[in-house]
This record gives C-alpha cells, structure tokens and sequence, in this order.
C-alpha cells in the first residue's frame, strides 16, 4: 500500500478523531483537511515499516492544538456550540443520547478523544498512547476519567450549568400534563 | 509470565470489566450512534483530489 493509499484508508478515523476534538462537524472537516495537507508536506519524514496510523493521529492533534492557540488569541475554546456536537436531529432523537452528547462536549478535548478512539476505533491503551505522544498510564487514566465522569453525569449527578436545562424541562413536561388533561398551567410559572 | 506481562493483562482485564459493565454497554452504544454516521460518510472529492493530486506530482 502507497503512502497515499495509506492517508485515504486512514481518513473514516481521522474525521471521528477530529470530531472527537472540535465537537463540530464543520470544524472536523477543516481539520482532517489541514491535517492532510500537512501529512502530505511531511511525508517524506515518515519511515516505512513504522506506525503509519499513530503517526497520521498526531499530526492531526497537534494540528488541532496549533489552531486551538491561535483561536485562543481572539476567542474561548467554550464558544464552541456544543449542541453542534454530531449527528442530525433525526439521529438524536432521544433524550439519553442528547445528554450523553451534551455530557461529551463538557469532557476534557483529551479525555473526549481517548475515550472514542478506544471505544469508536477499539484501539488499545499501547497504540492510544503511540497516537496521542502520551504515557501507556495516561492513555488509561484520560479513557477511565472519561468514563467516571460520563457515569456520574449520566446518573443524575449534572453539571452546574445543566440545572436550569433540567428544570425546563420538568416544568415543560408538567405543563405538556396539564395541556393534555384541559387544565391551566398558569400557577406553574410562579412557582 | 513477565512483570510487563502482568502490566499488560491488568489493563486489558480493566478495559474488559469497563466495557462489559452496565453503563460500559450503554455509553459504547450511544457513542456509536454519535459518531458512526462520521465515520462512514463519504469522502468529500475536494479532499480526495487533493490527495491524488500530490500522489501524481
């Protein structure tokens, strides 16, 4: 396989990879296309017979780090939209998965992007490590901080900010009750 | 068995346990149902010409 066989097979991971990090389609395909660009500059510092994968993974994220300097100059990574995170609405349609996305966009970029390359691209912790330029221990430790995190938050112990989408909600649902059962929802609202 | 191997098993055996658990069998779904769209969508052709444009430099 040519090394420009090998960047196309390698593009599906990247864009999960991407996604993983920027949590905006449209930014990914920016940066799977500037990663490319850069791979393609480098290709001639890559050795054949070595780690192909783990090498197109770290141009990718220190590709996103670079940018992500960059932008801090003028904005706050947090500007990001995080309900921009994936899919179509049709796609999330229920209300687990929306709060596991929205649970997703407050991990660490670091963690977010160990935990879907392993669990996404079931890569192990050894060649985690090799494409994120980490330690064997911090790849595990960022994938089980990761899940910890997730499990709490999915369990009902929400971040601040979540509070008020929560009781929203309720307060909808309770006025949803009372539309459907002809009744005035009025009193809800002062309370 | 080696100390290294020792190291290696008890990671894997971590990772199997998280996995196999509850909420490692849901969160393994939802992040598949967020992400595989991602994955299997096609190319954009601007990014495969760019590629095979340098590959016939």
């Amino acid at each position: 396989m040519t090394f420009h066989d090998q960047v196309i097979a390698i593009l599906p991971k990247l864009r999960v990879q991407a996604l993983s990090l920027t949590r905006n389609r449209a930014a990914a395909e920016d940066l799977v296309q500037d990663a490319v660009c850069n791979a393609l500059a480098a290709q001639n510092s890559f050795i054949p017979g070595t780690n192909f994968s783990a090498w197109m993974h770290r141009i990718l994220r220190n590709r996103f780090i670079s940018d992500l300097r960059k932008r801090r100059e003028t904005t706050d990574i947090d500007d990001v939209p995080a309900s921009s995170f994936a899919s179509p609405a049709t796609h999330e349609d229920s209300l687990a998965l929306k709060d596991l996305s929205m649970a997703l966009s407050r991990l660490p970029a670091d963690q977010r992007e160990a935990l879907v390359m392993v669990v996404i691209q079931g890569m192990s912790y050894e060649a985690l490590a090799e494409a994120t330029d980490c330690a064997v221990g911090t790849a595990k430790s960022r994938v089980f901080r990761a899940r910890r995190q997730l499990e709490a938050w999915m369990s009902g112990e929400l971040p601040t900010n979540d509070k008020l989408r929560v009781k929203v909600k309720a307060l909808r649902d309770a006025m949803d009750a009372r539309h459907r059962a002809g009744q005035s929802s009025d009193d809800l609202m002062l309370s | 068995m080696t100390a290294g191997d020792k190291r290696k098993s008890s990671v894997s055996d971590t990772r199997e346990e998280e996995k196999d658990s509850p909420f490692g069998i849901w969160l393994s779904r939802g992040l598949h149902q967020l992400f595989d769209d991602v994955a299997n969508e096609p190319i954009p052709d601007e990014l495969l010409r760019l590629i095979e444009e340098d590959r016939n430099k």
